[in-house]
């Protein structure tokens, strides 16, 4: 669960790809096909003069091989470079380590936090009594300018679901008690490598 | 937050953000631009370049129908299969296996392994196998259960279902998954024929 922009994920594999897509079909057909060579070369010839004369025409003085064409490619390049940056460095975030802020206070109580360890320890302390549960995980993520909590368990193997949420429940519905206030949440139940390796859940209590 | 709020958290977390393929994509654009930069700007102020001349390689790419086709060929294959892949990869919904857990005000997600093994197992008490005989497999739709009954036990393909089924219908999974049974032949059978 993060704030990771997906729309923009997916647009960039789409225009990368279909450019891709484009160029390797096209330089398979020219390298196997009569008409399509011909229309590559004659397309790349016709690019290749255009590019030259721009060149020429643009040039920042005799002296140089710089022309504001040459620049203006530069520039395009450098601006590629900085959004693929500025995407890869928001790649994923959110994490925030609030549960509850509460900001409205005025007078005496002022303004109040309540950070996610407070949560995390509450769930993780009164999930390890329990013996389906095999491990527990608390984090916050800030989404949308709201903080939802998220609680990731791990139970044994063969424990049915809906045993973990009714055994998750009670306990966010006394955090919420605790904190005045109903709590975003989401619960996820996973099955990894350590509910296979752990022992079942023992049939004699 | 509105309810709505946490259902479009729950949509993001049956989906894959494709995050590693985008961040694998942006690296590789960014390094590209970055040489084809350093080859223009080594060409301006006339130094040898460190790979190929911007020039040379723009007429190489206009040869590209007279250079030898076992070279241009591959490149352009691959060059090409790499872009379906990446449009596939933007297009398709990209479905991670897992489903939500309906029947409570809580927003519950869980992994197809969990509601496989927890099937198995109901399937396997109530109709008194041996660990092992029963196997799950859970998709996005559909859940396949395969039972090997002990020799001399009969064993019902409907009965199979209906329990599956009334397991599944206490987890009131979205989307709704379909239970389809198969009864094998017990192990004594099949060691005799």
């Amino acid at each position: 669960m993060n704030a990771t922009n997906r729309g923009l994920n997916r647009a960039i594999l789409f225009v990368v790809g279909a450019v891709l897509l484009a160029i390797g079909i096209g330089a398979a057909a020219a390298a196997t096909w009569p008409p399509a060579a011909a229309a590559w070369t004659d397309r790349g010839s016709g690019a290749l003069a255009w590019l030259r004369d721009a060149d020429r025409a643009t040039r920042l003085s005799e002296s140089t091989r710089a022309s504001w064409l040459v620049l203006g490619i530069l520039l395009l390049l450098a601006v590629v470079v900085v959004f693929a940056v500025v995407a890869l460095a928001r790649l994923g975030g959110g994490r925030s380590t609030t549960v509850v802020r509460d900001e409205r206070g005025e007078g005496v109580q002022g303004q109040v936090t309540i950070r996610q360890g407070f949560a995390a320890d509450l769930i993780t302390q009164a999930l390890s009594a329990h013996d389906e549960i095999l491990a527990s995980r608390v984090s916050t993520r800030r989404l949308r300018g709201t903080d939802v909590l998220q609680v990731t368990v791990t139970p044994r193997q063969n424990v049915s679901p809906r045993r973990v949420a009714e055994t998750v429940a009670p306990l966010l519905d006394h955090l919420d008690a605790l904190l005045g206030r109903r709590t975003p949440t989401l619960v996820t139940i996973r099955s990894g490598l350590r509910s296979r390796i752990a022992a079942d859940e023992s049939r004699v209590n | 937050m509105s309810n709505t709020g946490l259902n479009r958290v729950v949509r993001r977390e049956l989906h894959s953000p494709r995050t590693v393929a985008a961040a694998a994509v942006l690296v590789l654009v960014a390094l590209a631009a970055v040489a084809v930069g350093v080859e223009i700007v080594l060409h301006l102020v006339g130094a040898a370049p460190l790979l190929v001349d911007p020039g040379a390689a723009l007429t190489w790419l206009r040869g590209i129908p007279e250079q030898p086709q076992s070279v241009t060929l591959p490149i352009g294959i691959v060059a090409a299969v790499i872009g379906a892949i990446l449009v596939w990869l933007a297009v398709a919904p990209g479905r991670r296996p897992k489903h939500e857990l309906g029947g409570t005000d809580r927003a519950l997600i869980t992994d197809n392994g969990v509601i496989a093994s927890s099937v198995a197992e109901r399937v396997r008490r109530e109709l008194d196998l041996s660990r092992g005989a029963v196997v799950v497999g859970v998709g996005h739709r559909s859940a396949d259960v395969t039972v090997r009954p002990e020799p001399g036990q009969s064993m019902d393909r409907t009965r199979v279902r209906a329990i599956a089924e009334a397991e599944l219908e206490d987890y009131a999974l979205r989307p709704r998954v379909k239970v389809r049974a198969r009864v094998l032949r017990s192990a004594d059978r099949e060691d005799a024929s």
